[in-house]
């Protein structure tokens, strides 16, 4: 039987739950440590508040990746990707920043960024 | 198949890629990666409810193959292909049981699922799950996006009818 | 031309596919300090154990520190009937002699028992049987048969002369409070007399380190959360050893009231002290083994009190009530994780 109105429903819930999700993942209050990995490798663990200025420059394929840290803050600030979906993300907040292309993830850790677990 | 209704399809997906070249065009500053409006996506949800589930499947493929090779972007064909098939396995099943008046229904929940595969696809790619975190964004998204595409094909079913051809 | 339009499609397909298997399985530059690394695990000490070093040729340093855990597991373990412990649990109050590293575990856990008044107590085995948590037949002993039982507890009726013990013929003692941190110091020792100079040993969440990361970075340990899953914070390490005690550790549930595995010496029951779950981070592993469950049983005013009066530690107490202390030495390596819903940290100052 076709019954529109339960997949209604269900597209109705699923764009609540989506918006209920969304201001969860803002709300989050912000780490201090950073990972930067590549293709499933951390490449670099960063604690944001001892930082100083500096870029980092990440290659991958030729292209390449070049992140910024100022003021405690991290973003991309060139790569050499056709998309630049990384650079629009702006600094580092509540979204990781991702480079599909380049596969480059720039987030905050949580327990996965640790070395060990003292338990 | 009959030369006439291949030159139909053939119709369909340059319409289709037209759509998406144009909107390639358009300056993308959305800051989550795989967040657009996907209106070549009409014509997919209009071949949804007119074609048989194999040309379907032939015009999507063949303009997201097409569609990455003009948009000079070989990684995103992985993406798109993810949620293009995801998507389109999901509308088939739901044709079945969303009726034509509502259209814009069986858009949105396929919509949905491009967003779920994309993302399928980027966690495996990039060997990460931290992509998940874009989920609920592509799907805030892609819910309007599949809503007002759906209205697109809600209007162009009532008034175009391939069989008049 | 049909049939030219679908076979173009397929080629399009094919050609387009393989363009994404090749860019996909080339080779990355990276420029990172790249240390070889390796490591090895085994279960022993009743834990899983992980010892990874990093730098070149590790390996026969691995298998000689994987070698060293065997050994002391072998010493130590309470029911290996060929151990020293047991031995020493079924010398009929005889007096044993024992190995050097067995002899010097238990004169640090008798000063650790002085030091902690009480508070560390070796010889609670059978109180501990009692309740099951040897087993893992769980039960709860009525209050008769634990005041029965803890006359035969108390350290001072052990005596240790040289290499030579004498445990009461009723009594009996278990070094699973501090076996581990001990074996940690032993092992990051090893590794040090074969050359390396950067490593984690993990003995199931007791963690020892030897020098820093490669390139000088120091380690960063995740905390557990004692409420529910994950960590509830980060802390920055150089060489040191950091151990918790947790009553989520082993514990079992009865009537609605939880019973945990870290006993009071003075009841004999599980130590209510407000403490939910204890970390010490010292240089020595079995300081801060011992310490960890003996600050559990003291509570965070003796506890605090027992910092003010050392210099040979830090700690962070979770009290029940989901307060968090912190003594002011490690104020600045630690980092409350994001996920962790208490936002306040109290630090102790001296």
């Amino acid at each position: 039987m076709k019954n529109a109105k339960l997949w209604i429903i269900v597209a109705a819930v699923i764009f609540i739950a989506a918006i209920v999700w969304c201001v969860i993942i803002i709300t989050k209050p912000p780490g201090e440590i950073v990972t930067i990995s590549q293709d499933g490798e951390t490449l670099y663990t960063l604690d944001l508040s001892e930082e100083s200025d500096r870029t980092i420059t990440v290659e991958y394929e030729g292209r390449e990746n070049v992140i910024e840290i100022k003021d405690g803050r991290i973003h991309m600030l060139e790569a050499d990707c056709p998309d630049h979906t990384c650079i629009n993300t702006g600094w580092l907040e509540d979204l990781p920043i991702v480079c599909l292309p380049n596969k480059l993830v720039i987030e905050f850790a949580d327990e996965s960024g640790a070395d060990a677990v003292a338990r | 198949m009959k030369a006439k209704r291949l030159a139909l399809l053939g119709l369909l997906t340059t319409i289709a890629l037209i759509i998406f070249v144009v909107e390639l065009r358009i300056p993308n500053i959305a800051p989550v990666p795989g967040m657009k409006l996907g209106l070549a996506n009409i014509v997919t949800v209009y071949a949804v409810y007119h074609c048989t589930a194999k040309e379907t499947a032939l015009i999507l493929f063949t303009r997201i193959i097409l569609g990455s090779l003009f948009g000079g972007n070989m990684l995103a064909l992985l993406y798109s292909l993810g949620g293009g098939i995801m998507c389109l396995l999901g509308m088939l099943l739901l044709r079945k049981v969303i009726d034509e008046k509502h259209i814009w229904v069986c858009s949105v929940l396929g919509a949905v699922l491009h967003n779920i595969g994309q993302i399928i696809v980027a966690a495996a790619v990039m060997q990460t799950a931290a992509v998940i975190t874009y989920l609920p964004f592509l799907l805030v998204s892609g819910c309007v996006a599949g809503l007002l595409t759906g209205l697109c094909a809600q209007l162009l079913t009532s008034r175009i009818n391939l069989n008049d051809f | 031309m049909g049939r030219f339009f679908v076979s173009q499609a397929v080629l399009l397909c094919l050609a387009a596919l393989l363009t994404s298997c090749g860019q996909s399985e080339d080779n990355q530059t990276v420029d990172t300090v790249s240390e070889e690394e390796n490591s090895t695990s085994m279960f022993a000490m009743n834990t899983y154990v992980t010892v990874t070093a990093y730098g070149n040729d590790t390996e026969a340093a691995l298998s000689s520190a994987e070698e060293k855990i065997r050994s002391l597991e072998s010493l130590w373990s309470v029911t290996d009937e060929n151990s020293e412990i047991y031995a020493v649990n079924h010398s009929g109050g005889n007096p044993v002699e024992v190995s050097d590293e067995t002899a010097q575990l238990l004169d640090f856990s008798l000063q650790m028992n002085e030091r902690t008044n009480g508070a560390f107590d070796i010889s609670l085995y059978p109180v501990l049987t009692a309740w099951g948590f040897t087993t893992e037949e769980y039960r709860v002993p009525d209050d008769d048969e634990i005041t029965q039982l803890l006359e035969r507890t108390g350290v001072e009726k052990i005596s240790l002369d040289g290499q030579t013990v004498h445990v009461p013929d009723d009594m009996q003692i278990d070094l699973g409070a501090i076996g581990k941190g001990y074996a940690g110091d032993l092992v990051a020792e090893d590794l040090k007399q074969n050359g390396v100079k950067s490593a984690l040993i993990d003995l199931g969440g007791n963690i020892q380190t030897v020098g820093t990361k490669p390139g000088g970075e120091s380690w960063s340990i995740g905390i557990r959360n004692p409420f529910g899953e994950g960590n509830f914070g980060v802390l920055e390490i150089g060489e040191c050893a950091v151990v918790t005690s947790g009553g989520y550790e082993r514990y079992f549930v009865e009537d609605g009231n939880t019973y945990w595995h870290i006993l009071d010496p003075e009841t004999g029951k599980p130590a209510q002290s407000g403490i939910i779950s204890v970390l010490v981070i010292g240089a020595e592993g079995r300081l801060c083994d011992a310490l960890s469950t003996s600050l559990f049983v003291m509570g965070l005013d003796r506890a605090a009190n027992l910092w003010r009066n050392s210099d040979d530690f830090e700690m962070i107490i979770v009290t029940s009530d989901g307060g968090i202390y912190i003594t002011e030495g490690i104020e600045d390596d630690f980092t409350l994780s994001k996920n962790f819903s208490q936002p306040e940290v109290s630090v102790i100052r001296r």
